[in-house]
């Protein structure tokens, strides 16, 4: 019986020819992933706004108990782990070692998100407000606790591809950590700022 | 473009997100001001961290999307 002869490399980020549908850059599935999520929280975010126009008083009374210094720094926290996540990408080939360890420093900046999140729900409950003390919050608490949900399932994918970092999972890991920044800096201003 | 030029950016971009919403403007102007900021932010995620500046053509579908997305956003939040 003869070895399985290598059909292509894959610690190799994806050349044009390997890319997904009409050259989307990496993997077909994690794009289709991406788009979904998109999808759904934008659905989520247009709902909030247009359940809004019922009560705009009452919903701006409710926004004004989240904290947007908060969010303002968790904001920063994810765009900078999204650097980490990316940098790995282009160095998980040549550095391997120098790509794990950005990527448990993303997972890590992950860790702070949640923590700063938690304190935010902390001062919430702490003040009896709950997702059924108003349809704002029932929003909110929804949304942001999907997306921190995401964050949390970001940083498994984050470690578990820093345990062998070859250039393909990592490149779908980030993609995925990508994904959960830009529906964060898509859900700042619906549910904190307008 | 540089990784660390774009994190530049998004953190600067965030910052002035801050800055505007401090400095109480009007509603338009901070519906208008905010979305735009965070439209920008999303397009360099997508561009430089998602790579789609590598795929021309869906960029230009991505930007398009995100544009109709932001403008049903500020029609809303105006509308209230």
């Amino acid at each position: 019986m003869t070895a399985a002869q290598p059909t292509a490399r894959h610690d190799e980020k994806p050349k044009a020819s390997e890319e997904g549908a009409g050259g989307l850059p990496g993997e077909l599935m994690i794009w289709v992933l991406i788009i979904s999520e998109l999808v759904v929280f934008g659905a989520g975010l247009l709902a909030l706004l247009a359940t809004r126009l019922t009560d705009p008083a009452g919903f701006a009374e409710a926004q004004s108990h989240l904290h947007r210094v908060g969010a303002a720094v968790n904001t920063v926290v994810l765009v900078s782990s999204g650097y980490l996540a990316a940098l790995a990408v282009r160095l998980a080939a040549a550095r391997p070692g120098l790509a794990r360890l950005l990527l448990i420093l993303a997972a890590g900046l992950g860790a702070v998100f949640l923590a700063v999140k938690a304190s935010e729900y902390a001062a919430l409950f702490a003040q009896g407000i709950g997702t059924e003390t108003h349809a704002f919050f029932t929003f909110s608490y929804l949304l942001t606790g999907f997306h921190a949900a995401h964050v949390l399932a970001g940083m498994v994918l984050l470690l578990l591809v820093a345990v062998r970092p070859a250039p393909r999972p990592v490149g779908v890991a980030a993609a995925f950590w990508h994904m959960v920044d830009l529906v964060w800096v898509l859900l700042v201003p619906v549910v904190y700022l307008l | 473009m540089k990784l660390h030029y774009i994190w530049a950016a998004l953190v600067g971009l965030s910052l002035l997100t801050a800055t505007l919403t401090a400095a109480n403007p009007s509603r338009a102007g901070l519906v208008l001001g905010v979305l735009v900021l965070a439209g920008l932010k999303s397009r360099l995620i997508l561009r430089h961290y998602l790579d789609l500046s590598q795929s021309p053509v869906w960029a230009r579908g991505f930007d398009l999307v995100l544009a109709f997305v932001l403008m049903a956003f500020a029609g809303l939040a105006l509308a209230a």
